[in-house]
């Protein structure tokens, strides 16, 4: 039988439907009989949606700024070359 | 326009890219950049990753004339640093070095008990969505805190498969990682956050 502490392991896998139907089955049994792991798979759920959301926000202005400089030098430099072929 | 290999909109920034138009560069860079630093911090420390990005573009100004849009845009240039790392690490003689043994957090193990029940469940339900609990600059600024403590295979795996949304299988290959092992790098990951944000809420510290 399953018990809370095998469902925290494989629980990331349950979230992203990762599972096989046998052990997706005896989850979603576990699910029915106990509400802290209810609450567990609810909040973790919740957190790797707000994972998603911050994550994707993220930036680096000084890397892109870095970036956006060499490329524009790396395309003046080649501007010049295909120029001087003409 | 061929639009066969690509689909638009990407078809046609990638269109430009190969014209070696400037804005379009701009808009590419921002765009992907950030997965960019994702995987090269996975192979390597900070300041050697951001080079290593920084390279990359500079070869992509000629690369891109042959890409063909087998994958798209995304996976390729995080292919391109992938190599690019996995090279540099050739050349030093160094390996990534990463535990995948347990896939349960030690701290979230020690709240079951030996028949493996909770000890210590979880007391409070998440009850915001994800966009409201973000409008909190405290929490925002705690997690940010918490993401910097992952390892660096941890936040890689993460970041590459939650925000900038590839399939487990692209990220195995980028990371060169197998299926199982990513599964334990993201199960990891998502249980710190979890914990970070219970305590959070519980007692409004980080």
């Amino acid at each position: 039988m399953l018990m809370c502490r095998d469902l925290a392991d494989i629980a990331s896998d349950y979230i992203d439907g990762e599972l096989t139907n046998r052990q997706n089955l005896s989850v979603k049994m576990h699910l029915m009989m106990c509400k802290h792991c209810r609450t567990f798979i609810g909040n973790l759920r919740a957190s790797t949606d707000l994972l998603k959301v911050h994550a994707s926000r993220q930036e680096n202005e000084e890397l892109i700024r870095k970036i956006d400089e060499r490329v524009a030098e790396a395309l003046g430099a080649r501007k010049s070359e295909s120029d001087g072929c003409k | 326009m061929d639009t066969s290999t690509h689909p638009d909109p990407q078809g046609s920034l990638i269109e430009d890219l190969k014209r070696g138009n400037s804005f379009a560069y701009k808009e590419a860079v921002r765009e992907y950049s950030p997965g960019m630093l994702a995987v090269a911090r996975f192979y390597l420390d900070h300041s050697s990753a951001e080079e290593i990005v920084q390279d990359c573009w500079v070869t992509v100004i000629d690369a891109i004339q042959k890409f063909e849009g087998r994958s798209g845009l995304k996976t390729w240039l995080h292919r391109i640093v992938a190599n690019r790392c996995k090279n540099k690490l050739r050349s030093i003689n160094r390996e990534v070095a990463t535990d995948f043994s347990e896939s349960l957090d030690p701290e979230l193990a020690d709240r079951f008990n030996a028949k493996g029940r909770w000890d210590l469940p979880p007391k409070l339900k998440f009850h915001e969505s994800a966009d409201t609990l973000m409008e909190n600059d405290a929490l925002s600024g705690c997690l940010d805190k918490h993401l910097s403590a992952l390892p660096e295979t941890q936040r890689s795996a993460l970041m590459l498969y939650e925000a900038h949304q590839h399939k487990s299988e692209d990220v195995c290959n980028i990371l060169d990682i197998n299926a199982s092992n990513l599964r334990v790098l993201l199960h990891r990951a998502r249980q710190k956050i979890f914990l970070m944000v219970e305590t959070f809420q519980e007692t409004g510290k980080c």
